[in-house]
């Protein structure tokens, strides 16, 4: 695993502080070309690692990776799926079936694939739940094919509510599908974790990709700062930290020295829009983590 | 432990259910939803009673309390059978789709004795939390005006089915989403004594407005406008911005940061003459379980609590979500002559 990802959370106008800042970013990045442009820069410092969540605009730098394999060579990615806002009106609409139909169903080479085994119509096919994921996981990682994919992650507001259901299920066999037929290991998104990390060690996962906020002033770690410690000091699992500096709240030295004294995080996922931030925010974690 | 049921398992009532299933203090045991592919999987994946009659439910599972999730037209039914049954109630919001059923509701449950509760769940963020310590200590000296927007991309293109797009449902604007404007307004500045120029506006949907635009006139001479569109493509989410005018001051508020303006020495400590701005960083307080927002944990535990304890009054009750109901229909009235 790589130590240090670069996140897109910038380039899709979410700030978790300020809208003003958001907006600013949506604007900014309204276009591919200028989130390439960072990606550039970052890939040209250094950064070979990143994180996507599956928008839409994700599956268009997909594409501009295909078609220049010399360029990004050395390119990983740590896809998070799936972008859940795009999901949720339909879900409120139609219910959780509903939107599970119009979804799996929307996508012309799903519809083929589950032509076989629609034989007792969509009633029969949707009642198999781990069926819907396993084609739900499948259309969103079309995007991804041909390319140096790392790690799966299952988006937070899905992984928190599934945790909240406590269905062992979903997390198995979101694990063995993306092991099994893309051979690629998965990773949880999570504003919970240390109540997920426990979950998941109670499931079987060994030795679990957990990502999540971790910061100084404790901020998205619920329940609590001493949690996270404690949980990452003593069980067996591959921390991640997101939301180093808390949304702009800590200054990037106070942020990268307080996580990279968590002696037990393996990557640091970070945000920045310019080459300045991006290459002083890698010298610090470099220099931090020696 | 307490025992609790839901009813209806869609979006809200996942989350819902997400958050409290945790709780070191609540035991589901049981999930009501007119979807028998829900039920099924419920049933085999979660282990619990599932069934399509919340009535059955009510009677059959000894519940403590119950949450009631499901679209609006069916809520006045469905909690009027759980204080029948003697339950705590926690209804989404809007509450009711007429005053009539609200206020015998608020009776009902004020004589039961129960907790009850609406999901307005914007009065437990964190930064209007804070907007209304700074009312209540008078930081901006007297409102004149105040002025409420909320945009969403819900709708975005012609909806003709689901019971988003029917009125007599709850659906619309105005019931759906505004409806967490006018209770804010209420909650913060006040109920208004009349709306004047409202205006309820259709943009892609046939059966219902997608816009909603009123101005809110108060006793005093304080007034103030509320304006939601909920077809703007430009957001990613819903978006909650509020103003409000002081003789002292001025404050602007969305869900993740304020900014307050005094006109001469701040009248509390820790802020400074001219602009202030605090982001939600600096003061929000960790939750439990976190879903989607710390509001919602915070109101769910409220609730809870609310039984744990006994407490009887409430940051948000019955009485509450009829005051918004009442409001939301001044504006279904004042809308209605204009337009005749």
């Amino acid at each position: 695993m790589d130590r240090i990802i670069l996140g897109d959370n910038q380039f899709f106008g979410i700030n978790h502080m300020s809208e003003d800042k958001a907006q600013a970013q949506a604007e900014r990045f309204r276009d591919v070309g200028a989130i390439l442009e960072v990606i550039d820069t970052a890939y040209d410092c250094g950064i070979r690692a990143f994180m996507f969540n599956t928008h839409d605009k994700v599956a268009q730098l997909c594409d501009h990776f295909r078609l220049h394999p010399e360029r990004y060579a050395d390119l990983r990615l740590y896809p998070s799926m799936p972008y859940a806002h795009k999901y949720a009106n339909v879900v409120a609409e139609k219910g959780i079936f509903g939107a599970l139909n119009e979804f799996v169903f929307a996508d012309a080479s799903v519809k083929q694939a589950v032509g076989t085994i629609l034989r007792g119509g969509k009633t029969v096919f949707t009642q198999n739940m781990m069926e819907v994921m396993r084609l739900l996981v499948d259309a969103e990682m079309k995007m991804f094919r041909g390319l140096n994919v790392k790690v799966v992650f299952l988006q937070n507001i899905v992984t928190d509510i599934l945790l909240g259901m406590r269905v062992k299920e979903c997390f198995v066999e979101f694990a063995a599908h993306l092991e099994k037929k893309y051979n690629v290991e998965v990773g949880f998104n999570t504003m919970n974790m240390p109540k997920l990390v426990d979950f998941l060690l109670d499931c079987g996962l060994e030795n679990p990709i957990v990502c999540s906020s971790i910061n100084k002033i404790g901020y998205l770690m619920s329940p609590d700062m001493e949690s996270y410690e404690e949980v990452m000091n003593t069980r067996s699992f591959r921390p991640m930290a997101m939301s180093i500096m808390a949304s702009g709240a800590v200054p990037p030295r106070e942020a990268i020295e307080y996580v990279a004294g968590q002696k037990n995080i393996r990557s640091i996922v970070f945000g920045a829009s310019s080459r300045k931030n991006i290459e002083e925010t890698k010298k610090i974690i470099e220099e931090a983590s020696c | 432990m307490l025992k609790g049921g839901i009813v209806g398992f869609g979006r809200m009532g996942l989350t819902h259910f997400s958050i409290l299933n945790n709780h070191p203090e609540v035991n589901f045991v049981a999930v009501c939803d007119a979807s028998n592919l829900m039920r099924k999987n419920i049933g085999k994946f979660m282990g619990l009673e599932t069934f399509d009659d919340y009535r059955t439910m009510f009677d059959d599972m000894g519940l403590d309390f119950v949450i009631v999730a499901t679209p609006t037209a069916t809520h006045a039914e469905t909690v009027a059978s759980a204080i029948d049954h003697g339950l705590h109630v926690f209804v989404e919001k809007p509450f009711a789709l007429n005053s009539d059923d609200g206020r015998r509701l608020v009776a009902a449950v004020e004589q039961a004795g129960l907790v009850n509760q609406v999901g307005y769940v914007i009065r437990f963020n964190d930064v209007f939390r804070e907007v209304k310590k700074l009312l209540a200590a008078d930081a901006i000296g007297e409102l004149y005006f105040f002025r409420m927007e909320m945009f969403a991309p819900t709708v975005l293109k012609e909806v003709k089915s689901g019971w988003r797009s029917k009125k007599a449902q709850g659906g619309g604007c105005l019931y759906d989403f505004a409806s967490h404007g006018v209770d804010l307004i209420n909650y913060i500045v006040g109920r208004p004594v009349a709306v004047a120029g409202s205006v309820l506006q259709n943009i892609y949907s046939v059966a219902v407005e997608d816009l909603v635009s009123t101005t809110m006139l108060y006793d005093d001479g304080l007034q103030g406008s509320l304006l939601v569109n909920w077809c703007d493509a430009s957001c990613r989410k819903p978006a909650y911005r509020m103003e409000l005018y002081g003789k002292q001051g001025k404050i602007i508020a969305d869900l993740h940061a304020y900014k307050v303006h005094f006109k001469g020495e701040p009248p509390l400590d820790g802020f400074e003459s001219g602009w202030n701005a605090r982001y939600i960083t600096e003061f929000v307080e960790p939750v439990r379980y976190y879903v989607r927002g710390f509001e919602f944990t915070r109101q769910l535990d409220y609730f809870i609590d609310g039984i744990l304890t006994d407490r009887r009054e409430s940051l948000c009750s019955f009485a509450d979500g009829l005051a918004a109901d009442e409001v939301i229909e001044k504006i279904t009235r004042d809308a209605a002559e204009r337009s005749c």
